[in-house]
């Protein structure tokens, strides 16, 4: 599990190999983060649970009292793949969504990128020289346990707030932001 | 107690099913090539070290997708 965690990390320092559309020549990326990995969990447990719903029907539907047998084979092996296209269907939404949706913070800006669904995403571009305030909100039994929470980063001349949700180390990831801004 | 096979499965339904089977997996086809074409938009938006290997999966997924709808359309 641990080894599987560290495949898809949350929070990177320094990243190599990874870059964003936008960014500048000399911008280089400091921090990058995602949602935590147990956040996850939203969408594994609906797949678990469908992935394993094809080995209950033939009790449920004995139950009932429905026999299946007129059905040709291919039916049946139909309704199991379209079951198991579902299962796909919530992998690759829950896994794009987490994947792609980061936090990253540059040397000049710390910058938002979401895709609120498979067909419209977001990007924001906050500039480091005009972040005043950042603070970090860790509530709830599952994120201290975790250490997981969310980051909310003012910047000058703008009501809106910039929001980092569910991120690892919010507290470390405040700070980094608050005392790079004032390096700016 | 033996089970008694009900009246409800007679040709009609068998119809309604291979519609309702042949209309899931048309719009599966159709999902997986947004997939795809999201996966091609986020991997331009971040590019990261397993950009690549997500934009496999997503072609492969399409490609299984079409290949059992036409498998689907051809046995049903």
């Amino acid at each position: 599990v641990v080894y599987f965690f560290q495949m898809f990390p949350s929070f990177i320092e320094n990243p190599t190999n990874i870059s964003f559309s936008g960014q500048d020549t000399d911008e280089t990326i400091l921090l990058l983060l995602r949602a935590h990995p147990i956040t996850n969990l939203k969408w594994i447990i609906p797949a678990i649970i469908v992935f394993f719903v094809p080995f209950f029907i033939p009790g449920f539907l004995t139950l009932l009292r429905v026999d299946l047998s007129a059905l040709s084979s291919f039916y049946i092996l139909s309704l199991i793949v379209i079951n198991y296209l579902f299962v796909l269907v919530i992998i690759f939404e829950g896994f794009l969504g987490w994947y792609f949706n980061v936090y990253i913070v540059t040397t000049k800006n710390l910058v938002d990128i979401d895709f609120h669904s498979l067909l419209f995403n977001n990007i924001d571009l906050t500039p480091l020289r005009n972040v005043e305030d950042a603070n970090s909100n860790q509530g709830g039994i599952f994120r201290s346990l975790f250490n997981f929470g969310d980051v909310y980063i003012r910047s000058a001349g703008t009501t809106a707030l910039t929001d980092f949700l569910a991120v690892p180390n919010p507290h470390r990831v405040s700070d980094f932001i608050i005392d790079l801004a004032h390096k700016v | 107690m033996p089970t008694q096979p009900l009246p409800l499965i007679d040709l009609e339904l068998i119809f309604l099913l291979k519609i309702g089977i042949l209309t899931l997996l048309v719009l599966y086809v159709i999902f997986s090539l947004v997939i795809v074409r999201q996966v091609d938009l986020m991997s331009r938006t971040l590019r990261t070290p397993i950009s690549p290997i997500v934009k496999a999966l997503a072609f492969i997924n399409a490609g299984f997708s079409i290949a059992f709808l036409v498998l689907a359309f051809g046995n049903l």
